[in-house]
């Protein structure tokens, strides 16, 4: 059974869509898992390049500390990102990295999980589909969510011209979980 | 420019976002004016409210309302009075620095009357924007004689529920009412439960059934408020900043601006009871107590908890509103407690207020932070354990 509160943090650069797979991962949590939420962010003032940040607490009950000063999950989408945000994970949290874009793990973490999300998305023809492949990713890795469920927030959510791409890059991080049997219960 | 009032509107409760949702703390903010009936907004962008103009614009349209871009605070403000007169429910939002500018119409709101809401979702500047530090200019920021009633939302949540309260409380008392919201729970996004319409306690002002030779604009009962009559309608009143009698004539006999502002003033002030609101957490064997107001009340319900593991009884006493001060509650955790910790995102400011209630029946110590972010419960918890040793 997952332990809850469960703090996560998303980071990146920006335009990814860091934040976005924050608000998504939360709305399913409230919306269809009966769960509370708390989503924060913090961003550069570049529309796009600039260090971008998503903290989500996910609970069983209301949250009051809308900040987590250490996180049990840290996913970092980019090397400079990774680099700033590591020290917020706890030294027994779990690490989710795209290792195409985070090369030089300086700080060893021993429950770190790969996922080639941006080769995953151009391979489905789109690699602004990277992040919607880590919310599939996450979801199936924390256990809390169905996926019809998730690809219900995904069609509200999404401009309809890209609601086919992302849900398929949705089940094909919920099939990289499953298939390498990556599974988070701390 | 047709003003609608929300009692007229035939399709209210359709405009109720019914349900669960997974929102923006602004856009609650929204929900919750649109769920009391507002329909006139107008206002000027500013970092962190913009949000909530951005969502005013889409969702006024749908509710037969009107949304007007100001070209500044000071328009939008008098717009505001307009709008009101007429018989519309109205609401602005700025932030702090956009809150200077509308003093001179909030100060002539304050006096004629005009039941407005303002959010001021109050900021720093720099990287991060948190902050209380104007919870007096909340207060003081006009010249004039008057009371301001500010209340302050922790949550989503209750930057729903709060702004409700926000419009009952305006058009009760005839009076602005400030909703205090900062970038933290502005900027954030939560679970929030919006109920059905018929669950919704509204409470519009009260019409004057006179005729308007029979009218008396500002006739009312001695700590009460007049009867209300829209403009355009026949009722023909000036609404004057300067001292005014009943029949709405300014007047400079010092009897009867003395008679106004007794009024516009004990209007608020012997309503206290009516208006105060707080909440307590943990008080109930608490031998010291946080007081604290807005989203500052979360990591002190945590500090508290974790204050509690460590054998420290606190508890926490969580105000609603600031002004009118809630003195009543405080003075009772005062004379039961035997030390205050006064947490708040400045340096030092309601502390004068909560050290003045409690005169002197126990310390007041001033827990502080402005550097654009809020309390950690960790900071809230070491500087209990400093003060408790």
């Amino acid at each position: 059974m997952l332990q809850y509160p469960q703090k996560i943090s998303l980071c990146g650069f920006g335009g990814q869509g860091i934040i976005l797979t924050a608000v998504m991962l939360g709305t399913a949590a409230v919306t269809k898992g009966g769960l509370y939420a708390v989503q924060t962010q913090s961003y550069g003032s570049e529309a796009r390049g600039g260090q971008c940040q998503a903290e989500l607490i996910i609970d069983k009950s209301p949250i009051n500390s809308p900040v987590a000063e250490k996180k049990n999950l840290l996913v970092a989408m980019f090397q400079t990102a990774y680099e700033k945000y590591i020290t917020t994970l706890s030294p027994d949290g779990v690490l989710v990295i795209d290792p195409q874009l985070v090369t030089d793990l300086s700080v060893p973490v021993e429950h770190t999980f790969a996922i080639p999300a941006t080769q995953i998305a151009v391979d489905l023809g789109n690699r602004m589909a990277a992040n919607m492949v880590v919310l599939g990713f996450l979801s199936e890795c924390l256990g809390i969510l169905q996926e019809n469920d998730l690809i219900d927030v995904v069609k509200t959510q999404v401009n309809p011209r890209f609601v086919e791409l992302n849900i398929k890059a949705v089940q094909a991080g919920i099939a990289y979980a499953k298939e390498h049997d990556l599974y988070y219960h701390g | 420019m047709s003003i609608i009032r929300a009692n007229q509107l035939d399709a209210w409760e359709k405009c109720v976002d019914t349900g669960v949702h997974f929102m923006l703390g602004n856009y609650a903010l929204v929900e919750g004016a649109i769920s009391a009936g507002c329909n006139f907004f107008a206002g000027y962008p500013i970092t962190p409210a913009n949000e909530i103009s951005e969502r005013m614009s889409q969702r006024l349209p749908q509710v037969g309302g009107k949304f007007v871009q100001g070209e500044d605070e000071l328009c939008s403000v008098f717009a505001l009075a307009g709008a009101s007169l007429a018989g519309a429910k109205v609401m602005t939002a700025t932030a702090s620095a956009g809150f200077n500018y509308m003093q001179e119409g909030l100060g002539y709101c304050y006096t004629i009357e005009a039941p407005i809401v303002i959010a001021d979702v109050m900021r720093t500047r720099g990287d991060n924007f948190a902050t209380y530090a104007d919870v007096y200019q909340l207060r003081y920021g006009c010249s004039g004689d008057y009371e301001a009633i500010v209340v302050c939302p922790a949550s989503v949540q209750e930057l729903y529920d709060y702004t409700i309260w926000a419009f009952n409380l305006a058009e009760k008392y005839r009076n602005p009412v400030i909703v205090m919201s900062e970038a933290t729970i502005a900027l954030m996004r939560e679970r929030l439960e919006i109920p059905t319409a018929e669950k919704i306690e509204l409470f519009n002002r009260k019409y004057t059934t006179a005729a308007p030779a029979d009218y008396l604009p500002f006739g009312a009962p001695e700590n009460g408020c007049p009867d209300f009559a829209p403009l355009g309608k026949g009722y023909k009143t000036i609404y004057s900043l300067n001292p005014h009698n009943e029949k709405g004539g300014i007047d400079w006999d010092p009897d009867e601006f003395e008679r106004l502002y007794k009024r516009v003033c004990g209007k608020i002030r012997e309503n206290e009871d009516d208006i105060c609101r707080t909440e307590s957490f943990m008080m109930d064997d608490a031998e010291y107590a946080i007081v604290t107001y807005g989203s500052e009340t979360r990591p002190s319900i945590e500090a508290a908890q974790m204050a509690r593991e460590s054998g420290i009884k606190v508890g926490v006493l969580k105000l609603c509103n600031i002004w009118p001060v809630p003195e009543k509650a405080i003075r009772e955790v005062a004379g039961n407690v035997t030390k205050i910790f006064a947490v708040e995102m400045n340096m030092g400011r309601y502390v004068n207020e909560i050290t003045r209630v409690a005169g002197g029946k126990c310390p007041v110590v001033s827990v502080t932070k402005n550097r654009g972010q809020i309390h950690t419960s960790a900071e809230i918890f070491r500087a209990i354990r400093e003060e408790t040793k």
